[in-house]
C-alpha cells in the first residue's frame, strides 16, 4: 500500500487515491456527463499501473498525471485526456503564477523594495507591498486586455499605479474652503467648522490624509493662504475677546492701539504654531496605506489680504526652521504662485514673500515656483493654476467649468520613446507611424481603464465622493455610479527619454543641436495634438504629461538595452532622461537650459516642470535666484524650481554643502542629504538604485 | 589682454547673474589661491578687448553684471577700464575683485588704475588670508576682506561698504 506521494516542490505529503479519482472526474466532466463511477474503475487502472512502475512512495505527483493521461487514451477517452490536459496545464500556471507572487512576497519581506522614495520599511510597508504585488498581478493576468497587459509587461508602455487599476482615481485639488466652512464626517462622526486657526489647520492635515485614503496620487490645496485666512481673522476675534475679557477679570484698562498691536501679535503668534503643527503633520501621520505620509502639497502666495499674508509668511518661516532638529520638511510639496501685479515686481504687494519664498528655497529646496501669467495659466481669468506633487496640473475641462478645486487625474501612462526612436532605425517615416500607434494604443488603454473606474460606486469612496470632494459629486447617492462625476478628471498620456529618443533618431539630442531641438518641439507638439483630438472624440479630458519618472527610470532602460544592446547616447546610462528634460549629465548653462525646455510646457497640459542645477545654496545672492525665476517666466514655463544639494547634520543642525563624510562643524557623522526625486524631496538613502546612478551624473550649471 | 578663463554664468562672484573675466597675472601669491594658475604672467590666453565686447554682447541676457577676478585685473587696468565702460553702456554693472586694498589704489596716481576703480561699481578689496576664512561669508573668501560702494566712497572721502538691500529679513517667532 502507498503512503507518500512526491510534491512538485519536493516535500513529500500523505497518499490519497481519492485524490486520483477527483482529478478524473474533473477531466471527465468537462466534455461531457461526468460519472463518478468511471472515475473510479479508472483510478483502480491508475493504480495498477503505479504499482507496477514504482516502488513503494518512490513516485510524484507528475508521474501519476502521466499515468492517468495513458489510461484515459487507452480506454478511448481522448477527449477526456485532452481535457485532462488543459486542466493539468491552467493549474500549473496558476501555480507558476502563484509562486511568481510567492518569490515577490519573501523579496519583499528581505527589504521592502524602493520603487517609491517615500516609504520606509515598516511592517506596514511590507503588507502594503504584499499587497500591491498581489493587486498588480490579479489586474495583469486577469482584467487587463492582453494586448494592453502585454505592452505593459514588455516596457512599451508604463501604466502607472496598476496596482490601484481598478480601485481608485490618482489625485485631487481639494476644496479646502468649503470643507472647512460647512464641515465634514470622514466616518466616525461629524467634525465642525474651526473656530480659531490652529484647529483649522489640525483639520486640513485630518483632510488630506482622510482623501488619502481614498486615493493613490497627490491631494493638494490649490488657495491655501485664501483658504485658511478666514480662520485668522476669526483667531483675530478670538485674541480679542480673550485679551479683553482677562483685562476686565483683572479690572484694568488699556491702550486702544496698543491693545490692537497686541492682538495682532498674538495672531500671528497662533498662526505660527498653526503652520508648525500642519507641518509636523504632514511629516508624521503615516497615513497612506499604513505606511506612508500623504503626498500632500500647498499653493499659495497670491492672498494680499493681511491674513493670507499672514498665512503664507507663517506658513514659510515654519518651514524655513524645520522639524525638531532643524531636519528638512520633506511635504508638503509647496508651491509658490507668481502673479504679475501681486508679487513678480518690486512694487507688488506680496513682492516681499517672494523674496522669502526664496530665501526659504535656499535653505530647503522648497518653494517651487508656478507661473500664473504664462500663455497657457494666462488663460484661465478668474481661476489660478495650481500644481500639484510632482507637476500635475489640471484646468481645461470639456465636459464642464474649466476650474482647479475638485478636480484632479484619473490615471496616466508613459510611452517609452526612446524604444520607438531605436525601432525605426532613424528612419523617421517609421517613427512617426509607430508614435502614431502607439499614442492610439495609450488612448484605448487609458479608456479601457476608465471604463473600470467610472463603474466604481461613490460608496467605494466614502470620503471623496461621500462628502463630495470631486465635482459633481453632490447629487449623488451610495450607490450610484461615479461616472457623472470623474469625467470631469483628466486622462494624460505621458512621455519618458525625449532626449534619447532624439539621440537615436539624429544623432543628437535636443541640448546639443537646434535641429534635433526642432524635432523635439515637433514630436511634443504632435503628442499634444493627438491627445486634443481625442478630447473632441471621445469627450473626456485627455491630457500630455511631462511624466514624472521615478518609477521609469530603470524599467524601460534595462529592457531596451538587453534587446537593442548598448547604444551610447540612448541606452548606455541606467537610466532616460525625465520627459523633455536636456540629460542632466550634460553640461549646459542654466540660461540655454531654461531657453531649451521652456517651450515645450505649454504642450504638456497635463503638468511639466523644470530645473536648473546649482552646485550650492545661492542663499548670499537672492539676485541670481531672481533672475533665473525671471528667466524661467519669460521662458513661459508653467512650473519650475531650483536643486542644489542641502546637508544637514542631524547632530548639530549645520545646513549647507556637506562634502565629507562627517560634519566639519562638530564632526557628526550623521549626515541627512535632501536631494529632489522627480518632484518630491526625499532623503538620499530612500532612493531607488537607478535614480541613485542619476544623481551622482546630475550636472551643475556652474564649476567653482 | 592676457586671461586665464571666462565664466558667462557666475552665481557666486557678485550680485545677481554674472558674465566673469578672470585675469593672467598675479603678484599677491596668496597662501590657499583658489586660482594659483592664474598667477604667471605668461600663461593664458591673448584676448582683444573688442574679441570680449563681443562675447559679452551674445551673453548679457538676464545679466545683472559683469565681474573681473583673477589674477589682479589692476596689473591690465587700461583694457579692463575700457571693457567696464562698454558693459556699462549695455546696463551691466560691474564687480572688481583685488588683492591690493583701497587705500592702496587710490595713493597710486596711475591714470588707468583710477579709470578702472572709478568705472567699477563695487570694488572687493584684499588679499585672501586663509587665517581669517568664513564660508558663511557673501561672495569673500576671508573677513578682511570688504565690499565697497566705489561711487559712496569717492563722494564720502572714505571707505562706505556697500549695502544690499535686504527684503527678506523676516525670522520665526520664537
Amino acid at each position: 500500500m502507498f503512503t507518500s506521494i512526491i510534491k512538485r516542490d519536493g516535500r513529500t505529503q500523505d497518499f490519497h487515491e481519492s485524490k486520483i479519482t477527483d482529478a478524473i472526474f474533473k477531466g471527465l466532466q468537462a466534455v461531457s456527463e461526468a460519472d463518478r463511477q468511471q472515475a473510479m474503475e479508472l483510478t483502480l487502472e491508475v493504480m495498477k499501473k503505479i504499482r507496477a512502475k514504482y516502488k513503494e512512495d518512490s513516485f510524484s505527483v507528475e508521474n501519476v498525471q502521466d499515468i492517468v493521461e495513458t489510461v484515459l487514451i487507452e480506454n478511448g477517452l481522448a477527449k477526456s485526456a485532452k481535457s485532462y490536459i488543459l486542466y493539468r496545464e491552467n493549474r500549473s500556471r496558476l501555480r507558476e503564477a502563484r509562486s511568481e507572487l510567492m518569490d515577490a512576497v519573501s523579496e519583499i519581506l528581505l527589504e521592502t523594495n524602493r520603487e517609491n522614495a517615500n516609504i520606509g520599511n515598516s511592517p506596514s510597508a511590507k503588507v502594503l507591498q504584499i499587497s500591491e504585488v498581489a493587486s498588480k498581478n490579479y489586474y495583469l493576468k486577469r482584467m487587463l486586455p492582453e494586448k494592453e497587459a502585454n505592452s505593459h509587461i514588455n516596457g512599451d508602455i508604463y501604466i502607472h499605479d496598476l496596482s490601484w487599476y481598478g480601485k481608485t482615481l490618482t489625485c485631487l485639488q481639494i476644496p479646502l474652503d468649503r470643507l472647512l466652512r460647512e464641515g465634514f464626517n470622514n466616518g466616525h462622526g461629524y467634525i465642525r467648522p474651526p473656530k480659531g486657526i490652529k484647529t483649522a489647520a489640525a483639520l486640513a492635515a485630518i483632510i488630506l490624509q482622510s482623501n488619502q485614503n481614498d486615493m493613490h496620487g497627490g491631494q493638494s490645496f490649490a488657495y491655501f493662504d485664501r483658504d485658511m485666512a478666514v480662520y485668522v481673522e476669526l483667531e483675530k476675534k478670538r485674541q480679542d475677546k480673550l485679551i479683553r475679557s482677562n483685562l476686565e477679570l483683572l479690572g484694568l484698562s488699556a491702550d486702544e492701539t496698543k491693545l490692537e498691536a497686541l492682538v495682532l501679535e498674538r495672531t500671528k503668534e497662533e498662526t505660527y504654531q498653526a503652520m508648525e503643527g500642519f507641518i509636523y503633520n504632514l511629516n508624521t501621520m503615516h497615513s497612506r496605506a499604513g505606511a506612508q505620509v500623504p503626498f500632500s502639497s500647498i499653493n499659495f502666495g497670491t492672498d494680499t489680504s493681511e491674513a493670507g499674508r499672514m498665512v503664507t509668511e507663517c506658513f514659510l518661516l515654519a518651514y524655513e526652521k524645520g522639524l525638531g532638529k532643524g531636519e528638512a520638511p520633506l511635504f508638503p510639496n509647496v508651491c509658490f504662485k507668481l502673479k504679475e501685479d501681486v508679487n513678480f515686481e518690486p512694487e507688488d504687494p506680496n513682492y516681499d514673500l517672494f523674496q522669502l519664498s526664496m530665501r526659504v528655497a535656499c535653505k530647503r529646496l522648497f518653494p517651487n515656483f508656478s507661473f500664473q501669467d504664462s500663455s497657457f495659466n494666462k488663460q484661465f481669468r478668474d481661476e489660478e493654476v495650481a500644481y500639484m506633487g510632482c507637476r500635475t496640473r489640471v484646468i481645461s475641462n470639456c465636459n464642464g467649468p474649466a476650474v482647479t478645486n475638485s478636480r484632479g487625474n484619473l490615471s496616466f501612462t508613459t510611452i517609452n520613446l526612446p524604444r520607438l526612436a531605436i525601432r525605426a532605425e532613424k528612419d523617421l517615416s517609421c517613427f512617426w507611424k509607430s508614435l502614431d500607434e502607439m499614442l492610439e494604443h495609450c488612448v484605448q488603454q487609458l479608456i479601457t481603464r476608465y471604463n473600470v473606474q467610472k463603474k466604481l460606486k461613490v460608496k467605494d469612496f466614502p470620503f471623496l465622493m461621500g462628502q463630495k470632494l470631486f465635482l459633481d459629486s453632490e447629487g449623488l447617492s451610495p450607490n450610484d455610479s461615479i461616472e457623472k462625476s470623474i469625467r470631469h478628471g483628466t486622462l494624460s498620456i505621458g512621455f519618458i527619454g525625449l532626449a534619447e529618443c532624439l539621440v537615436a533618431l539624429t544623432g543628437k539630442h535636443h541640448g546639443e543641436s537646434a535641429e534635433a531641438q526642432a524635432l523635439g518641439i515637433s514630436i511634443v507638439s504632435h503628442m499634444r495634438r493627438r491627445c486634443d483630438e481625442a478630447v473632441q472624440k471621445y469627450s473626456l479630458n485627455f491630457s500630455l504629461l511631462a511624466t514624472p519618472a521615478e518609477q521609469l527610470s530603470g524599467k524601460f532602460t534595462k529592457p531596451d538595452a538587453e534587446q537593442y544592446g548598448v547604444i551610447p547616447g540612448v541606452t548606455d546610462k541606467e537610466w532616460y532622461t525625465n520627459s523633455f528634460h536636456v540629460p542632466v549629465e550634460y553640461q549646459i548653462s542654466a540660461m540655454d537650459k531654461i531657453a531649451l525646455e521652456g517651450p515645450y510646457h505649454k504642450y504638456c497640459n497635463a503638468g511639466h516642470i523644470s530645473y536648473v542645477e546649482l552646485p550650492s545654496a545661492p542663499e548670499h545672492n537672492l539676485e541670481a535666484f531672481e533672475a533665473l525665476i525671471r528667466a524661467m517666466a519669460e521662458a513661459d514655463m508653467g512650473y519650475a524650481a531650483v536643486n542644489f544639494p542641502v546637508d544637514i547634520c542631524c547632530d548639530c543642525g549645520l545646513n549647507g554643502v556637506i562634502s565629507e563624510d562627517s560634519c566639519p562643524k562638530c564632526g557628526g557623522s550623521n549626515i541627512s542629504r535632501v536631494r529632489r526625486i522627480t518632484g518630491y524631496l526625499s532623503t538620499l538613502d530612500r532612493f531607488n538604485d537607478s535614480k541613485l546612478a542619476e544623481v551622482q551624473y546630475r550636472q551643475v550649471h556652474q564649476k567653482f | 589682454m592676457r586671461l586665464s578663463g571666462i565664466t558667462p554664468e557666475s552665481f557666486v562672484d557678485g550680485p545677481g547673474l554674472r558674465f566673469v573675466i578672470f585675469t593672467q597675472g598675479c603678484l599677491h601669491h596668496c597662501s590657499h589661491c583658489h586660482n594659483p594658475e592664474s598667477w604667471p604672467g605668461d600663461a593664458g590666453k591673448e584676448f582683444s578687448v573688442r574679441q570680449v565686447i563681443r562675447l559679452l554682447k551674445r551673453q548679457k541676457k538676464s545679466k545683472q553684471g559683469i565681474t573681473f577676478s583673477g589674477g589682479e585685473p589692476f596689473l591690465q587696468a587700461a583694457e579692463l577700464a575700457q571693457l567696464a565702460l562698454a558693459a556699462r553702456q549695455m546696463a551691466l554693472d560691474v564687480v572688481t575683485y583685488t588683492g591690493f586694498t583701497y587705500e592702496q589704489l587710490i595713493k597710486n596716481n596711475d591714470p588707468d588704475i583710477k579709470a578702472l576703480l572709478y568705472a567699477s561699481d563695487i570694488l572687493i578689496d584684499g588679499k585672501y588670508m586663509h587665517e581669517l576664512r568664513d564660508i558663511g561669508l557673501q561672495f569673500r573668501g576671508s573677513s578682511n576682506q570688504r565690499i565697497i560702494d566705489v561711487m559712496a566712497t569717492k563722494n564720502n572721502g572714505q571707505v562706505v561698504l556697500y549695502h544690499f538691500e535686504q527684503f527678506a529679513k523676516k525670522n520665526a517667532p520664537k
